[in-house]
């Protein structure tokens, strides 16, 4: 099974509504967004004018860079599908869920390196900084589920929910009968990076010249070097706790003064 | 004159058939999952609370809330309605953050500096009524009852309007959703075929669907933008005329980048086109229009070829279009517009519309213009008075100045009558929810008149350019806080059924008002007090104007509210025609008032050397400025880019992304600046840019100075000569950047 989304832009009308309800349901800090709709164009394509909408989220994609860059420390996760068939495997703080083909993030265990931000080439994710814990005081990763948790309460995802026009199809693309690989057989496209190849599950479908404008502005840079990454992440995850302990060590120290400027003072009173 | 409209007449409201049913179950228990402290729950298991109608908007959605520990998390769609479905827009969405904004008015203010630069002292309500009532009544018992003028805009506005209108007795009542947006509209229509057109034109349904400047897209109201997408998809053909590559340009079969101001000329050529080659249709001319032998003898002249020189667009294009629409009639929608207080000569475009429908025989038929009928309410309220036209700024003797005006008085006969004082004193103003310093041109006279008054009163939920005029400033539950305004519109259940459904949605409140915040009637009845009227007053609470509202239909708010928030009941055929309907294709009384009795090209002013037109119009994230300050919004727009012609820009120097200011005609200079957006798809001798930016009120901490005030910028003002209403897109501007003044090359 794969989940993916369809993103119609014949019907989409560039009115956000699906960034904004986004925004409600997994309370996203106002600055910052999980989803996102960029305006393209008036623009010339060929000899034709065209406009069009590049309503961007997550790709969950086949072989997701963001995993790949997470530093967390891996630990066994079990996933169960439908029939109660379990898989388990070795997953840092973000993963692929082999059932459903989502990518996920464990937010207790996400260091708030930004490590897997930088990574996708789609600018997906974010470090919401409000996320606070004794793992990361600098926030932690956040990005689009595929509303997973709606989903499986029964619901659609809710940008799907508040489409106005429908632009927005939601389902499993490795069901032949599905709406969402209907449109991948009438030629629904992911933004591949240039020369990449990491199979986004996010898709669109248009006519020809709004495609070819959206592919023309929104396509990501080739995905940057992996190793790169991954080893600026782990350098700021390593250099991080110290810095963090300096900046403790600050603040007890601001308090100490305030503590011995208190004794000080109660001193002077009597 | 026997032209009377009544504002009921222009406040039908009616929707389009929607097309989405709910696509998800509502989950109204708590599920009892406890919070995680990282991983937001959702609104899964939030309490659903139903019966919200929002107002992000005059379109009226139909809203669940979600509501977790008392506080409002998420809107939605209700799941039962069959209008807007589940379906809410961006600004509908965003409505918890007008909720929740930090900004918002929160207790009774008294300005205690200088109109314009207020110092604001928090006030009890009792001391603020105190204040308004008498303040109020003293200018009433010095200047009479038309000593006051009011502002109003919104669902809210509607109870103190009529206090004012009808039992004070004040003519000078100014809407700018009728005197600077579709009031022009309805004037026309109502001229033509004896109806309010709305915009009920079954989009879902046509093989064509003609939009002049309507920017569906950017424009969005729910379910018109489903019936619209419904008839796309459905393979109808759209033509958009714009000198821009709006939204909805993007989407046409057929764009007709035309000169601005010349609307008219094109839909004569196209009228006189199908006349001249007998591709009207002759049976429904006959049988129900009057007046096509004048008709057709006053646009001959129309020829395509004039038509295509005074539009700078090919004649074959015209051509195209009007055979188009001959092949697809009856079965096309021409689409009457929203906001068409444009040029200072849009009576006659919107009598064109109205004209061309009728020659196509597009009325009551199927993919046409046609009426869906709401279920019948009542009218609670103060209770109608006469007043004599005495004191009726409109009236000169006993000859209307402007015959075809909404209802109200024209926005610039009160202006110049508070200003000079003459014909007589207007010295206390209220405005309740609408923002004049930024609906209504040029910004120096509005200062004017609220500089003219002894006291100017503004009720409203958040702070906006124009409260910062206000001697009293009272805060306004919002509309998800308050009963109130009861939609009634009709749709369909089912794709297929063969007749639709009506359905009443009575907003009801999503959660309690918080600081000390009041609704409408409890301000009105207690400023009625006051002033003298206590006697008069038609309702104690907004919950007793609602259910005495329903009463016609035999429901009250809790039926509707044990009801899932809306009541349906069967209705009838929109495409039933009344049986008097009739079309003055050539009108005798128009004719008798001294105006063209067909619909009549006045050319506007062209644009000077060096200048370009500045056409403005909506972003599909906010209505006008009331949603600047809304930070989810905001985050989405945050500024208002200048559309500037790719050629131009080349010839200037300037690219994607600078930042410009702006300089007019008449010398008025932009308070902020705003950045370039360089694209061939507008003509050369325009720029355009969202309407609703550049806030002055540093109060809107969230808005103030983003983007460019397009208002403060239409500073000549244009007079629709039939209506009054105002034309708003005669000024003309010139960018500046690094203080340098550039001109706009030819």
């Amino acid at each position: 099974m794969q989940y993916g989304m369809i993103i119609d832009l014949e019907r989409c009308v560039g009115c956000h509504a699906c960034a904004i309800a986004c925004k409600a349901e997994w309370e996203v800090p106002a600055e910052f967004g999980r989803n996102w709709v960029h305006r393209l164009g008036p623009s010339k394509v060929g000899k034709e004018l065209a406009s069009t909408y590049y309503p961007g989220l997550c790709n969950h994609c086949a072989k997701p860079p963001c995993v790949d860059a997470c530093p967390a420390d891996p630990v066994e996760m079990t996933f169960k599908d439908a029939a109660g068939k379990t898989i388990t495997k070795s997953v840092a703080a973000t993963w692929k869920d082999p059932v459903n083909g989502t990518v996920q993030i464990d937010k207790s265990r996400c260091l708030g390196c930004g490590a897997c931000a930088e990574a996708c080439p789609y600018g997906a994710r974010y470090v919401n900084p409000a996320l606070v814990d004794d793992v990361s005081s600098d926030g932690k990763a956040d990005k689009c589920t595929y509303c997973m948790p709606r989903v499986e309460a029964g619901l659609v995802p809710a940008c799907v929910q508040t489409c106005i026009t429908n632009a927005r199809i939601f389902g499993d693309l490795d069901d032949p009968k599905s709406d969402v690989a209907a449109y991948v057989k009438k030629g629904a496209k992911g933004l591949e990076p240039k020369g990449g190849n990491i199979g986004p599950n996010s898709r669109y479908y248009g006519k020809k010249k709004d495609i070819t404008l959206l592919f023309q502005e929104s396509t990501p840079a080739a995905i940057a070097d992996l190793g790169s990454i991954k080893r600026r992440a782990m350098m700021a995850s390593m250099v991080k706790p110290a810095m963090r302990k300096a900046r403790d060590l600050g603040l007890l120290g601001l308090a100490g003064a305030i503590l011995v400027k208190g004794l000080t003072d109660e001193k002077n009173d009597k | 004159m026997a032209f009377n409209l009544t504002r009921r007449k222009f406040l039908q409201t009616a929707s389009l058939a929607a097309a989405a049913l709910p696509l998800a179950k509502v989950v109204s228990a708590e599920t009892g999952v406890t919070k995680a402290s990282l991983e937001p729950k959702g609104t899964m298991g939030d309490t659903t609370v139903v019966g919200g109608l929002c107002e992000m908007c005059f379109w009226r959605c139909q809203l669940v809330g979600k509501v977790r520990d008392g506080q409002l998390m998420k809107l939605e769609g209700n799941p039962k309605s069959i209008d807007n479905g589940t379906s809410i827009c961006a600004r509908g969405n965003a409505g918890v953050k007008l909720l929740y904004d930090v900004d918002r008015l929160k207790y009774p203010l008294k300005n205690v500096g200088k109109r314009g630069e207020p110092v604001w002292k928090r006030i009890s309500w009792q001391e603020a009524l105190d204040e308004c009532g008498s303040k109020l009544k003293a200018v009433v018992d010095q200047h009479g009852p038309q000593g006051i003028c009011v502002f109003p805009h919104g669902a809210s506005a509607k109870y103190p309007m009529h206090y004012f209108e009808r039992t004070v007795g004040t003519h000078n009542v100014s809407e700018a959703s009728f005197f600077q947006c579709r009031g022009i509209r309805d004037a026309a229509y109502v001229a033509t075929t004896g109806k309010a057109p709305n915009e009920t034109v079954d989009m879902a349904n046509s093989k064509v669907i003609f939009l002049i400047g309507s920017h569906l897209g950017e424009n969005i109201h729910v379910s018109h933008i489903k019936a619209y997408m419904k008839g796309l998809q459905s393979g109808a053909k759209l033509v958009v005329a714009d000198p821009r590559y709006s939204a909805a340009a993007a989407k046409s079969d057929i764009w007709v980048q035309i000169k601005p101001g010349t609307d008219t000329a094109y839909l004569l050529a196209i009228m006189n086109y199908l006349v001249k080659n007998n591709k009207y249709d002759k049976d429904f001319v006959a049988k129900h229009t009057a007046g096509f032998d004048k008709f057709s003898e006053a646009i001959g002249e129309w020829s395509l070829d004039k038509a295509a020189k005074e539009c700078d667009i090919p004649a074959a294009q015209i051509k195209e279009v009007a055979e188009l629409l001959a092949k697809n009639a009856p079965n096309v929608a021409i689409h009457p517009g929203r906001h068409v207080s444009w040029y200072g000569n849009d009576f006659q475009r919107e009598r064109a519309l109205a004209c061309l429908t009728a020659l196509l025989g597009a009325y009551y038929v199927k993919g046409g213009w046609f009426e869906p009928k709401p279920a019948k309410l009542g009218k609670t309220s103060w209770a109608p008075q006469e007043h004599g036209n005495e004191h009726n700024l409109n009236f000169n003797k006993d000859k209307q100045v402007y015959p075809f005006s909404p209802p109200g008085t024209p926005t610039e006969l009160i202006r110049d009558c508070a200003i000079s004082g003459k014909p007589y004193a207007i010295k206390g103003c209220v405005v309740w929810g609408q923002n004049p310093m930024q609906t209504i041109p040029n910004q120096e006279k509005m200062k004017a008149v609220f500089n003219a008054m002894d006291f100017v009163m503004c009720v409203d939920v958040m702070p906006t350019d124009v409260t910062m005029w206000a001697d009293i400033l009272l805060p306004e539950s919002s509309y998800l806080e308050r009963h109130d305004e009861i939609k009634a519109g009709t749709g369909k259940i089912k794709a297929d059924d063969p007749l639709p459904t009506q359905f009443i949605a009575p907003r009801m409140p999503l959660v309690a008002p918080m600081f000390e915040r009041k609704d409408q009637v409890y301000i009105t009845n207690e400023i009625a007090k006051r002033m003298g009227h206590e006697k008069d007053i038609p309702v104690q609470t907004l919950e007793e104007l609602v259910d005495k509202t329903l009463e016609p239909a035999k429901i009250t708010l809790a039926s509707v509210k044990a009801d899932g928030g809306i009541h349906l009941q069967p209705g009838t055929s929109p495409y039933a025609m009344p049986e008097d309907f009739k079309v003055q294709l050539f009108n005798d009384e128009i004719a008798a008032a001294g105006h063209p009795g067909a619909p009549t090209y006045k050319a506007v002013e062209g644009v000077p050397k060096g200048y370009a037109r500045l056409l403005y119009g909506r972003a599909p994230v906010h209505t006008f400025n009331r949603s600047q300050n809304n930070v989810w919004l905001n985050h989405e727009m945050p500024d208002n880019p200048v559309w500037l012609n790719d050629e131009v820009a080349a010839k200037l120097g300037l690219k994607n992304g600078d930042t410009v200011g702006f300089i007019n005609s008449e010398g008025v200079k932009s308070r902020t600046t705003t950045t370039v957006k360089v694209t061939p798809g507008i003509r050369r001798d325009s720029v355009y840019m969202y309407h609703g930016y550049g806030s002055a009120n540093p109060l809107m901490t969230a808005g103030v100075g983003k983007g460019v005030d397009d208002q403060s910028l239409i500073t000549k003002i244009a007079i629709d000569p039939e209506t009054g209403c105002h034309g708003m897109r005669n000024n003309f501007v010139k960018l500046t950047k690094d203080g340098k003044t550039l001109d706009i090359p030819a």
